[in-house]
Parts: structure tokens; C-alpha cells; sequence
């Protein structure tokens, strides 16, 4: 039995998370060739060869035991790699992977206490960014007189901010008992997020978003007559991406260039996430299991800081430390969790095909 | 404290631009502006513009610093002056850098931004302005935006310089062989005298915009720029076309030399 390259093929596939099984062995053959990319993979897949040189030990009764141990041992090894590392090997390089991100925090249901808990979520991603050497800019926020920030408006600018944080999008559900709570009631307050590819000018020529004779652009009148004595602080602007219907108001610079230049950046980002969207849709159009809900109305997690947990409903991940999601480095647990399950189902489609 | 301050200023802004302002004041207090927010808010409650009181006010890709009494760049100087760089672009050579007049110059913004959207070493521009505090902040901005004189000899780069000066005496003589000309809006008399004025100029300095490549830029008023273009059609013989602004008024002048 264990003389048996297949079998043993077989018996790692048994333990071969659901989604997949069915892997067709010739797949996995053939994408051996990719170990020579993967040391960790190259160095299980020695070892196993020259275990298998030894075989012969198995026949011998004193050495048997002994070579058992380093079989199941090896198997379990190649068992982890299959699952850990050949979704993100056989998956093919994210096109996003260069993108920076533009994130989007909105206060929910639940008045000042969704506004505070925006503050904490942005407090939330910023040390994210720092973890993640990406560069944050708070390039919107209002903040209210209670505390929080009834809205904000971030840049993630690296390497991967895109793809890491774009399963961040969706309704974030905080439960706890607000500090103003006299009867110690748990509230269930909400805040929206929405991630955005960020496209600098020359991506967006790049991927041809829109062309201007597409674009109706607006600019508000200043009250009164004008003149040069007017005080002109009136400087928003509205692009509207007529084939789309994206609409992009603009009011927090102070001059119009820098509105115009924030709107355009800002349509060019909804543009390139509609592009993305498509492109995913389309690769999954023949498939029963449609678009993993984009839906930006979608709960997707909750923080209950009585039970001190956080769940993500989409991947049902649950981590009973909150404490480290908000102020440490837990989120990053829940980033690579999806991101995995992104290869992952990515690589379901690709067997599917 | 933020409550407070807003209360003062809604009555005389509105609830919307108070509250866009008020972000702005606390931007810049953060960012360790010398006046305290407080003052701020009571010189804008007294009808003080943001910018003076703010000290900057952005033109273009330019933070451009304004003091009263200097005039503060507008929106529509900004709009034809990003178009007029993009008119200018194809002409350009390094070799012959492209010599800019800027009339009534003020803070300056016109020709510093015509110096940072266009390549390095392409432009060297002059403005002038009768009035003393207009150029030593025209000659702050030029130093603050990195295009003071001197010219380098070895790196190209752009350069602006502010001169006092009128454009009513006699003896003015261009400060270079100068091929554009800017002129913004007149404030006083009917509003057209300073165009005359400018018309005149050329009439009597022939060869001053040079033939075919100059082009005479002129910012002017609501309902002005029809009897703008009549009177350089008739005292400078010049040919010109109108640019409409971003609310689709006729705010830019624009003539050649045949």
C-alpha cells in the first residue's frame, strides 16, 4: 500500500478541505513543476522522494516503526503544503496586486454611538497600514462635537493595499454598551465601509475608465454676484460619468482644481471596481455559486465587546480576542483569512473550468 | 468649544460652508497656523475672507500665500490659466524659453503656475504691479514656489521675478524680449480704461508681441469681453477669441498678432 504513489495521492485529498475535493490528480501533477518557485514545497517534496528511496526499510520489521513515523510525518507535511500553499501557487498573480486602496468609513444605525465606533475602526485600519508599511492619509473626516466621526475618507497608498483590504467592504456590526448607556442596555450601533481601488491619473489613462466626451462636469455658483472682492470659497464640483450614471460631488478642498482632481480620482476608483466587479462576473456567469456577495448592504462582521469576540460572517471566523482586532494586530488574522478564501474560491473556479 | 465656534459662525455663512470652514480653520490650527482658532473664528465672523485669514489659498497644484491688501487668486484665473499652459505646451523649447509678462500681478499666481505646470527651463517670467505690497508678496510667492531668480546656468528651471511698475508711464521698456502678456480684470474708471491702456501699449511698441507665436491673455469682467475684443481688433489690430469660464461666462480674452 504505502509502495503506492497514487493511493498516497489519494489519501491527501481525503483531507483536502471540501471545496477541494475532486481535485483532479493530473492538475496536481502537473503543477509540480511550480515547486521549483516554492522552497518550502521543494524541500517536502525531497524528502518525500528520498523517503520513498527508502521504502525498502519498510519491509525490514526493527526499521519499520521508525520509517512509519517519517512517513505519516512527510505526508502530513505535503498534506499542509497542498492546502496552504497551492491555492496561492496555482492562483494566478492578483492584477490588483500594485493597487492602493481608498476606504470609505460612514456611520450606520445607532447615532453617536456608530459615530464613535467609526473613529475606532479608523483608528483600527491606520495601525493596519502601519503594519502593513502602507501610507495612510485621512483625506476626509468630520468629526462631531460628541466624539467619533460621523464619516472619513481614507488613502492606503502600497503595495497590496488594495487586495488586502477590499474584503473590508461591507456593514461592520458593533455590540456593546455605549458609555452613555445608564442601564448598561447593549446597543447594536453599525458603520459602512466601502474600498475602492485607488487609481493615480496615469492608471486611469492606462485602463481606459472613460473618455471626457463621456464626462458632464459642474461646478457650484458662488452666492452673489462675484467680483473680485468676493470671498470664493465655493469651490465644489460634481462629475457625472454619464454611461454609468456615477455621480461624484466634491466639497472639501479648498479650490476647485483640487475638488476636480479629488472627483476625477474618486470616479476613476468606482469605475475600476465596477471594471473589477464585470471581470469577476464574467468569469463566474457559468457558475452556480455566484459573485460571493458583493452586496455593500451585507453584514460581513461583528464586534461584541461584552463576549469580547469578532466575527466575520462571510468565512464564519470568529476571534475571541477583540481587544487585539482593535488595537493590536488581530484584523490582520482576519485579512489573510479572506484573502485566503479568496484564492481559495479562485481556485475552485479554476478546477471548475 | 467646536459647538461654540460653529454657532458664531452659521448665521453668517450657513450651516453647510461653516461647517466646511470651520474644518479648514482647524486643519490649518493643527498644522500650527499662528493664529489661535479662536481668532479665526472672530475675524471670519467679521466678515474677514478665509484666505487672508488663513494665510494660503491653493491655485492650481500651487499653495499661494495672500495678504491684505493683495487680491486673492480666483477660481476663474486658475481655470484659464491651466488651459492657457495647455495653449502654450506644444510651442515650447527649451532652447528659447518663452518670455511671460504678467500685468497687475498681485500674489504672483498666474505666472508661478504657468512656472510649475510647465517644463523645467521653458518659461521666465515677469509681472508687474504698481503696488509695493503686491510685488514683496509676489517676490515671497516666487521665493516660497522655488522659482526666484536667478535662472540656473547648469539645471533648466522656470523662473519669475516681480517687478514695481506701471504700465501707464512712458518709458516702460519689456524687462526681456517678451512674447505673452497677461492682463486681469480693471477695477476702477468704466472697466475698460486699463485695456485701453494695454491696447495703447502695443500700438506704440510695435514688435512687442511678436508676430504669429505671442498671444495676449486678458481676464475680463461679466459682459466685458465683447468690447474688450473691439477695442484691440481696432487700437492693436489684434485677432482674438473668447474662453468661457467653468460657469460659462466670457472671462478670458485671448489675441494674437496677425
Amino acid at each position: 500500500m504505502l509502495s503506492s504513489p497514487s493511493r498516497t495521492w489519494v489519501l491527501s485529498l481525503h483531507l483536502l478541505p471540501a471545496r477541494m475535493a475532486g481535485l483532479p490528480l493530473q492538475l496536481l501533477f502537473r503543477s509540480m513543476y511550480l515547486r521549483d518557485h516554492v522552497s518550502s514545497f521543494l524541500k517536502a517534496w525531497d524528502e518525500w522522494v528520498s523517503t520513498r528511496e527508502t521504502n525498502a526499510l519498510l519491509d525490514d520489521p526493527d526499521l519499520r516503526s521508525m520509517a512509519a513515523a517519517d512517513y505519516s510525518m512527510l505526508v502530513d507535511s505535503l498534506t499542509e503544503i497542498v492546502k496552504t500553499k497551492f491555492p496561492a501557487i496555482l492562483v494566478p498573480p492578483s492584477r490588483t496586486a500594485h493597487l492602493s486602496a481608498l476606504m470609505e468609513l460612514k456611520s450606520g444605525v445607532g447615532g453617536s454611538e456608530a459615530s464613535l465606533f467609526v473613529g475606532e475602526m479608523l483608528q483600527m485600519y491606520l495601525r493596519l497600514a502601519q503594519a502593513s508599511r502602507w501610507k495612510a492619509n485621512v483625506v476626509a473626516s468630520s468629526e462631531l462635537d460628541s466624539g467619533g466621526l460621523r464619516d472619513a475618507v481614507v488613502e492606503f497608498k502600497g503595495e497590496g493595499a488594495y487586495d488586502s483590504l477590499r474584503w473590508e467592504s461591507g456593514v461592520h456590526r458593533v455590540q456593546r454598551v455605549p458609555a452613555t448607556e445608564q442601564s448598561g442596555r447593549v446597543h447594536t450601533s453599525t458603520a459602512a465601509v466601502v474600498v475602492l481601488p485607488l487609481i493615480e491619473e496615469s492608471d486611469a489613462q492606462k485602463e481606459e475608465l472613460y473618455s471626457m466626451a463621456d464626462i458632464k462636469l459642474e461646478v457650484m455658483r458662488a452666492r452673489g454676484a462675484g467680483g473680485q472682492h468676493v470671498n470664493k470659497t465655493e469651490s465644489a464640483v460634481r462629475v457625472t460619468h454619464i454611461p454609468s450614471g456615477i455621480t461624484v460631488a466634491m466639497q472639501d478642498e479648498r479650490s476647485q482644481h483640487q475638488n476636480k482632481r479629488r472627483a476625477f480620482q474618486v470616479l476613476a476608483s468606482r469605475l475600476m471596481e465596477a471594471k473589477l466587479v464585470r471581470e469577476m462576473e464574467a468569469r463566474r456567469a457559468s457558475r452556480r455559486n455566484l459573485v460571493k456577495s458583493a452586496d455593500r448592504s451585507d453584514k460581513i462582521r461583528t464586534y461584541n465587546f461584552a463576549q469580547e469576540r469578532v466575527t466575520d460572517h462571510r468565512i464564519g471566523l470568529s476571534l475571541m480576542n477583540l481587544s487585539s482586532v482593535m488595537e493590536g494586530d488581530g484584523l490582520q488574522d482576519f485579512v489573510a483569512a479572506l484573502r485566503r478564501d479568496h484564492e481559495e474560491s479562485q481556485m475552485e473556479e479554476m478546477l471548475e473550468d | 468649544m467646536s459647538r461654540a465656534h460653529l454657532a458664531r459662525l452659521i448665521p453668517r455663512l450657513g450651516k453647510r460652508q461653516a461647517e466646511l470652514e470651520y474644518g479648514w480653520m482647524k486643519r490649518a490650527a493643527q498644522a500650527g497656523s499662528s493664529v489661535p482658532l479662536d481668532e479665526m473664528v472672530s475675524r471670519r465672523v467679521a466678515s474677514e475672507p478665509l484666505q487672508y485669514i488663513l494665510g494660503t489659498q491653493p491655485f492650481g497644484s500651487l499653495s499661494i500665500k495672500v495678504r491684505s491688501p493683495v487680491l486673492i487668486p480666483r477660481p476663474e484665473t486658475e481655470h484659464w490659466t491651466i488651459r492657457l499652459a495647455e495653449l502654450l505646451r506644444p510651442t515650447l523649447d527649451p532652447a528659447r524659453p518663452l518670455s511671460v509678462l504678467d500685468i497687475g500681478t498681485g500674489t504672483g499666481c498666474i505666472p508661478l503656475l504657468l512656472c510649475r505646470l510647465l517644463p523645467p527651463g521653458t518659461i521666465r517670467a515677469h509681472g508687474i504691479d504698481i503696488s509695493p505690497a503686491a510685488v514683496k508678496l509676489a517676490e515671497e510667492n516666487a521665493s516660497l514656489c522655488d522659482f526666484s531668480e536667478p535662472a540656473s546656468l547648469t539645471s533648466p528651471r522656470n523662473t519669475f521675478r516681480p517687478i514695481q511698475w506701471s504700465i501707464r508711464r512712458h518709458n516702460f521698456q519689456p524687462p526681456l524680449h517678451t512674447v505673452t502678456r497677461m492682463a486681469r480684470q480693471n477695477l476702477c474708471g468704466d472697466g475698460l480704461d486699463f485695456y485701453v491702456e494695454i491696447a495703447k501699449f502695443l500700438q506704440r511698441t510695435p514688435g512687442f508681441l511678436l508676430p504669429k507665436t505671442g498671444i495676449l491673455a486678458l481676464e475680463v469682467g461679466d459682459g466685458q469681453a465683447d468690447s474688450v475684443q473691439t477695442i484691440f481688433r481696432e487700437i492693436a489690430q489684434l485677432k482674438s477669441e473668447v474662453w468661457l469660464d467653468p460657469w460659462d461666462k466670457k472671462r478670458t480674452v485671448i489675441a494674437r498678432a496677425e
